[in-house]
């Protein structure tokens, strides 16, 4: 049996519920948008491992009989109060709810896609960087400052090609460094900000899953590929074959972070080089899906299917330079 | 990270090169530090800040902050992963799995939102000669012992609307503090607790941290670890304990390679 955390409304998640329910692989549905109301659970830790069940509105599964979770929580936006609960105490339900399951799954013997220590990576671009860099991936030359004069040097040292995003988990757009931006590096004495050179070339979305792998071409001139409409520019989407380099260290950044299912954002430069980015634990993949037809949602419903991943291994201890 | 500090750290392929400076100091480059002892995960003070973007300046130090401590050679005390880092008040129940792969003790933890799974629960800890059973919040340090009629009743209208999380009720705590592979206990343990010293290390070890802060107690189960602290508090021991403590920790600071 599968269990799918997530919400009905939120479309990677239908997809995943539409993809089991195709395959015609068992699932039940722990919808987030209402959860804890409508569900019964009771776990317990003797052991390493949970053990106890959950109860839907007309379903009833134990955690042992668990092949694989795909889990995909929501903010607060996609969710229902709980009954009978003032509206300014529904987060702090949502998260005592959500911090008992969260704990359950982290321990299951199954797969879970994704457990949330290795996606804890995502919140520092620059944490993240340095996995990458040690699991063979080219990074771009990046500087975080908070100093004017050091931005200005790498802005020169740079051609004047660069651009600046956020460091942390908090999604920002990709902007090139300008004008008005370099009249306001002074603002830097603030706090620490990221800069990156910019690498020309053509954007590839790595998808992978287990031990699968997708990679989609994307063309567009836009810096920031995911606001490329919205900003006017035209965009289309391929499938594409990587080095095989490039795909063993995709892979191997994936096992290393503990995470089944990922998005990696890498650039294809002129000269035939690989940049990564940066590694999604929670992609969007039905984007990528739709537009190209590769079968992601499949590979992780065969996935799921299947009982044979073990505990995520633990984070590398030694300094990663 | 900020006014007057200056911080600029470059990172590409093949190099990384940071350096701080204080106000008009001379920088001191990430290469030549000996060691560093974290004891903060990048706070900014909110003065003068929009929530909003104190949110979002909060998140972008904290995210510089660990990847920079990453990019260190020097033995770093700690270098939390990044799990720990984004949660270092993880609820107890988090620590369970790992404690158990390494060797520890833990009370049994039950979460549920059924009235008879919890009663359930405490009528066997009767049966076992403790009376209540404790609740507590997952996403607080607050504890209630629940033991008569109206504190089942209680928690009984708790689960219509969440989960709640059980234990057992323990005796007094005695802290421990692991550093490098040494224990040190604050107080004189007993043999039990001191059986258990090569599990400790193991367990912090397996969670990346070369300096924590532990809680045991005895528990009807037999002796538990009850609490991690992963920010380790000095303050919570006494002063002989507080010496060898310091003293592993400059150790730590000044041994060879990484930490």
């Amino acid at each position: 049996m599968i269990l799918v955390c997530g919400g009905l409304a939120d479309g990677v998640t239908e997809l995943v519920c539409a993809r089991l329910e195709d395959c015609g692989y068992p699932f039940r549905l722990l919808d987030l948008g209402s959860y804890p109301a409508g569900f019964k659970v009771a776990w317990h830790w003797r052991g390493s491992v949970p053990e106890g069940w959950i109860a839907g509105p007309d379903w009833i599964v134990d955690l042992h009989e668990l092949t694989g979770v795909y889990a995909r929580f929501l903010g607060q936006d996609g969710r229902l109060p709980p009954p009978n609960i003032a509206p300014a105490s529904a987060p702090a339900v949502h998260h005592e709810a959500d911090t008992g399951l969260m704990a359950m799954l982290e321990d299951l013997p199954c797969p879970v896609v994704n457990r949330l220590g290795g996606g804890m990576s995502n919140n520092s671009k620059t944490y993240q960087a340095l996995l990458l860099r040690a699991c063979g991936l080219m990074v771009p030359p990046t500087l975080v400052t908070n100093d004017p004069a050091a931005a200005l040097q790498f802005y020169e040292d740079c051609g004047r090609e660069v651009i600046y995003k956020s460091l942390s988990g908090i999604r920002s757009i990709v902007r090139r460094l300008e004008g008005e931006q370099l009249a306001r590096l002074e603002l830097l004495r603030n706090g620490p900000a990221q800069f990156q050179a910019f690498i020309p070339g053509e954007n590839v979305r790595v998808h992978t899953v287990g031990d699968r792998l997708f990679a989609t071409r994307v063309r567009t001139e836009a810096v920031d590929y995911r606001y490329a409409r919205r900003d006017g520019h035209v965009m289309s989407m391929e499938p594409a074959t990587l080095p095989r380099a490039i795909e063993e260290a995709c892979l191997r950044i994936a096992r290393e972070l503990g995470l089944l299912l990922t998005g990696i954002d890498l650039k294809e430069t002129p000269d035939g080089d690989y940049y990564c980015f940066e590694v999604n634990p929670c992609p969007g993949f039905i984007f990528y899906e739709r537009q190209t037809g590769q079968p992601i949602s499949t590979a992780l419903a065969d996935l799921l299917r299947r009982a044979t991943n073990p505990l995520p291994k633990m984070e590398r201890r030694t300094a990663m330079r | 990270m900020a006014h007057p500090g200056r911080f600029s750290w470059r990172l590409d392929s093949a190099a990384s090169a940071s350096q701080f400076a204080w106000g008009d100091e001379d920088p001191i480059a990430g290469d030549d530090l000996d060691s560093v002892l974290v004891r903060t995960t990048g706070w900014i003070d909110p003065a003068g800040w929009e929530p909003a973007d104190l949110a979002y300046m909060q998140a972008e130090t904290q995210a510089a902050l660990l990847g920079w401590l990453w990019s260190l050679a020097c033995p770093v005390v700690n270098r939390l992963p990044s799990a720990l880092w984004y949660r270092p008040r993880a609820a107890p129940l988090s620590w369970q799995g790992m404690m158990r792969r390494c060797g520890l003790p833990t009370p049994e933890i039950l979460v549920t939102s059924v009235e008879g799974e919890a009663r359930a629960f405490g009528a066997r800890l009767k049966r076992e000669g403790v009376n209540g059973a404790v609740y507590g919040p997952l996403t607080s340090d607050a504890r209630y012992l629940i033991s008569d009629d109206g504190d089942w009743n209680g928690l009984a209208a708790l689960q219509e609307s969440t989960p709640i999380s059980l234990t057992c009720p323990h005796g007094e705590a005695r802290l421990a503090c692991v550093v490098g592979e040494q224990v040190v206990w604050e107080g004189e343990p007993n043999p039990e607790m001191t059986d258990l010293e090569p599990a400790l290390v193991r367990f912090a070890e397996a969670a990346g941290l070369a300096f924590v802060e532990l809680a045991l107690a005895p528990t009807p189960n037999g002796i538990c670890v009850i609490r991690v602290e992963p920010h380790a508090n000095l303050e919570h021991f006494g002063e002989a304990a507080r010496q060898r403590i310091a003293e592993g920790i400059v150790d730590l600071l000044t041994a060879e390679g990484d930490s």
